[in-house]
């Protein structure tokens, strides 16, 4: 019976996304694109800050690498197939994370945040220095969209919105279900292992700096993809739009918001403040003013967020058996 | 042969000697006490040995193969565990899965990422035939922070446990249990320790004489004696500093 | 006095003020970290605010020192506020809930300041009296650059009268060096929580007040001076006032002589410093524990 419904929700939702431009139009398509680029990356911010107990205030260098790293080529490389594109931003990200993982896991708690702050406001400084690279405060622009193409098969022209609206969900989605499954294998259990009790792992047998740089190294990645992905929707990456504090901050409130405690929280925090986003800058410019004002109401009244929330009240309408169920979703 | 052996070990905080001199030997099979005053050493003893801290000076054995200041999980692999004085679970997930960390770590299921752990049939099912043997099967799937405190004690120990070692360390199993919970632990204790060695900490005289093959106590850091049970209780120096005031 | 030595010596006192200034900063952070475990992320919005608010007593009173008076005192009864109702609730939760905290209240600081004052920026003069240079030995220096740091000076000397001489200070120096201590020794820790929190909000409001003339008013204030702070904490060592000092001295130097020097370098040289001291001292100059 309950899976029956889940599937019929999900064969709906699924309905939806398929057909999403032409139900909504060009204007809600791109909101709802940009929904899930931060849905993306809200939820590798996760995969530390719920998951494996690591708060990191410099995420965006990750997003911004992967941008950059995309824009970059696009600009400098002629005729480079858009697959690869999006792959060379990844690995740039990825090779950050490579490069700042011997460091950052052997810390933890205050100092991670502290050293992610420090080096996102380093590569932030950085991008708006190397102008001869990056452009400085313009950043890369207006680069060649290439085609989607499998020679002799298939061209998708990729400035057309909804056909990139496709390639987007798919590669964003595609990496939500990575992800997603990557904290079911045992895998995960390792992660939220650390962040409950490092010293136990340790003494359970297994490696918990390497560990911690595999997880590092995903979060990097894929916040790598989502970075990339922007870059190819707005057609511009910028040093304030990729680096900036605030884009580090970004995906801390929207998994604070939507709650820590499961793996579609921030997807939900990412939905949440896309809402009021579109709502509030009708009315005022203060944007930021009302994320911040809601920042602190949950920490203070939510801290679980608002799945956390639904959990709550869930137990309270339903008893014992969804509470066992929410313990194994939580965990 | 002794499982586990240490030589000449001594460690410092600082400047302040917490170790001296300890020589100690551990006989394959034997369940080994260590005993002594608060202060005594035994925790650190421990920590020195796991590899929470690299001893100061000295070394320690592990079945011949010297294995100073290995870090934790290689020793696990090696074939120890160890639990702690103070309850080190996982304590926001199941009792379920603080079990099953140790039966991954001990079926060498370590960097998978390609297969769901919830499918896993095989691990389930060993994870369930263990929280049966430490009478958990009924609190399967409640956090370990909301285990009563003997449960939760229980559970303590078998993580040590389920890792399946050839040397279990406890320290201090049934630390802050009351009468009725000591005796559950001590059953426990030695059904899961059956055709293992086992290192023990415990303060409570009666655990030490019901279960320790051999006894060692250390006082002011260093050993003041090793021998049997009897021999221990017979042994002047060490009524003078410790067991007189017991008066056992 | 030939005009190479001169340039030298004016850029000495602009990195010595900046230095001073970033020092003011800097103590409050390192000690309400030292105390409390947790960096304030909103502590450089305490500086914007201040210089925002003697903006608006400077025009409504044309009185500098009442400036100087209340702006900082306005800014630490908010940071108090803040300490009282916000961060001492969530402290159960954890550091990463209190940093996240200080993240959301820097934010609504922020915009806060944009929705009353907007984001231009805002000139405020420098005080009559403090305008023009003094000449010493031949040498001509700004007198408001030297009033900067005649005034962290007093203020470096009155916080180490209250660290050293008072109970106030002993309590919260024992803190820093080992937390649990305090809860043994019996001292009301909410009290002195707020105690330094004040303190630390007025010192910053101070330099906020202090800086506005040099550098005008405007929303940026916060970021650029909450970054240079929290490295000088990070690097002096967390907790510790004379690693801030010595920091501080350092980096206003390194960015006045680096302007100069190394103009394509100068914003990453703190960067390097901090780096470089990182690698020998994990712990930074002079802290002790993480």
């Amino acid at each position: 019976m309950k899976k029956t419904v889940q599937w019929i929700i999900l064969a709906v939702a699924a309905g939806i996304l398929m057909f999403f431009p032409a139900l909504f139009g060009i204007y809600f398509t791109n909101v709802f694109l940009t929904f899930v680029i931060f849905a993306l990356f809200a939820t590798t911010l996760n995969l530390l800050l719920g998951f494996t107990g690591l708060l990191s205030f410099g995420h965006a260098m990750f997003f911004g690498v992967g941008g950059y790293g995309t824009a970059i080529a696009l600009e400098r490389i002629e005729g480079l197939p858009l697959i690869l594109a999006v792959l060379i931003g990844v690995m740039a990200a990825v090779a950050l994370a490579l490069i700042l993982c011997p460091i950052m896991v052997r810390v933890s708690g205050t100092a991670f945040a502290m050293l992610h702050l420090a080096f996102g406001q380093l590569i932030y400084v950085l991008a708006l220095k190397l102008r001869d690279i990056t452009g400085g405060e313009d950043g890369i622009g207006g680069f060649d969209i290439p085609p989607f193409s499998i020679p002799g098969v298939v061209s998708v022209d990729m400035t057309d919105p909804s056909n990139f609206y496709y390639f987007g969900m798919i590669v964003l989605v595609g990496s939500l279900a990575i992800l997603w499954f990557f904290t079911k294998t045992p895998f995960g259990s390792i992660m939220v292992g650390i962040r409950d009790n490092a010293n136990r792992v340790d003494y359970m047998g297994f490696k918990v700096p390497q560990s911690k740089a595999v997880i590092y190294l995903f979060a990097g990645g894929f916040a790598g993809v989502a970075g990339s992905i922007y870059a190819l929707f707005q057609n511009l990456i910028s040093a304030s739009d990729a680096f900036h504090i605030l884009v580090s901050f970004v995906p801390v409130m929207m998994t604070m918001v939507g709650g820590i405690g499961s793996f579609f929280g921030p997807v939900v925090g990412a939905g949440i403040f896309g809402i009021l986003e579109e709502l509030t800058s009708r009315y005022t410019e203060q944007v930021e003013l009302v994320m911040g004002l809601i920042l602190i109401l949950v920490i203070m009244y939510a801290p679980m967020g608002f799945l956390g929330i639904v959990q709550i009240l869930k137990e309270k309408w339903f008893g014992k058996m969804s509470q066992q169920a929410g313990a194994e979703e939580a965990s | 042969m002794n499982i586990l052996e240490t030589k000449a070990l001594y460690h410092d905080f600082s400047g302040l000697k917490v170790l001296f001199d300890v020589n100690l030997e551990v006989e394959e099979g034997e369940r080994h006490a260590v005993i002594g005053p608060n202060g005594a050493g035994k925790t650190t003893l421990f920590n020195v040995i796991t590899g929470t801290y690299r001893p100061s000076e000295g070394q320690v054995f592990f079945r011949g193969k010297e294995i100073t200041g290995f870090a934790p999980h290689k020793l696990v692999r090696l074939g120890m565990g160890r639990s702690f004085q103070i309850t080190s679970t996982f304590f926001r997930q199941t009792a379920f899965q603080n079990i099953r960390m140790g039966i991954l770590s001990k079926r060498g299921i370590r960097f998978n990422m390609f297969r769901m752990l919830d499918k896993m049939d095989d691990v389930t099912k060993e994870t369930d035939e263990v929280l049966k043997r430490i009478n958990l099967d009924g609190e399967r799937d409640i956090p370990a922070s909301a285990l009563s405190y003997g449960k939760s004690r229980s559970l303590e120990i078998s993580m040590a446990l389920a890792t399946d070692p050839d040397l279990v360390m406890l320290d201090e199993p049934t630390a802050g249990m009351s009468v009725d919970e000591t005796h559950t632990a001590v059953e426990l204790i030695r059904k899961l320790t059956e055709g293992k060695t086992m290192v023990i900490i415990e303060h409570d005289m009666d655990v030490v004489f019901s279960l320790a093959d051999r006894i060692t106590v250390l006082h002011l850091g260093a050993i003041l004696a090793t021998g049997k049970p009897d021999e221990i209780r017979d042994n002047q120096a060490v009524k003078d500093a410790y067991l007189g005031e017991l008066e056992v | 006095m030939d005009p190479v030595t001169a340039m030298y010596v004016a850029q000495g006192i602009h990195g010595l003020a900046y230095g001073m200034i970033l020092f003011l900063v800097a103590s409050g952070l390192t000690l309400i970290f030292g105390m409390m475990g947790i960096l304030n992320l909103a502590h450089a919005s305490f500086f914007m605010l201040s210089a925002y608010i003697s903006y608006t007593v400077l025009q409504v009173t044309g009185n500098f020192w009442l400036a100087l008076l209340i702006a900082p005192v306005v800014s630490a009864v908010i940071g108090i506020l803040m300490e009282r109702f916000l961060l001492r609730r969530v402290h159960a939760s954890g550091h990463i809930g209190e940093l996240i905290l200080t993240v959301g209240v820097a934010l609504v600081i922020l915009e806060s300041v944009k929705v009353f004052w907007g984001t231009e920026n805002l000139p405020l003069p420098v005080p009559e009296f403090l305008q023009g240079l003094v000449s010493v030995a031949g040498l001509e220096y700004p007198i408001y650059r030297l009033f900067i740091i005649a005034l962290a000076l007093v203020l470096l000397a009155i916080l180490t009268v209250i660290l050293y001489k008072t109970r106030l200070g002993m309590v919260v120096r024992a803190a820093v060096s080992d937390a649990d201590m305090v809860n043994a020794l019996g001292v009301n820790v909410p009290l002195v929580f707020m105690a330094v929190f004040g303190i630390g909000t007025w010192m910053a409001g101070i330099a906020g007040v202090a800086i506005a003339p040099i550098l005008t008013v405007f929303p940026g204030l916060a970021d650029q001076m909450g970054m240079d702070a929290f490295m000088v904490v990070v690097t002096g060592g967390f907790g510790s006032l004379g690693g801030a000092f010595l920091v501080s001295t350092i980096f206003g130097l390194l960015s006045s002589y680096g302007v100069q020097f190394v103009s394509a370098l100068a914003p990453v040289l703190m960067f390097i410093f901090m780096a470089i001291v990182l690698v020998i001292k994990p712990m930074g100059l002079f802290g002790e524990r993480e």
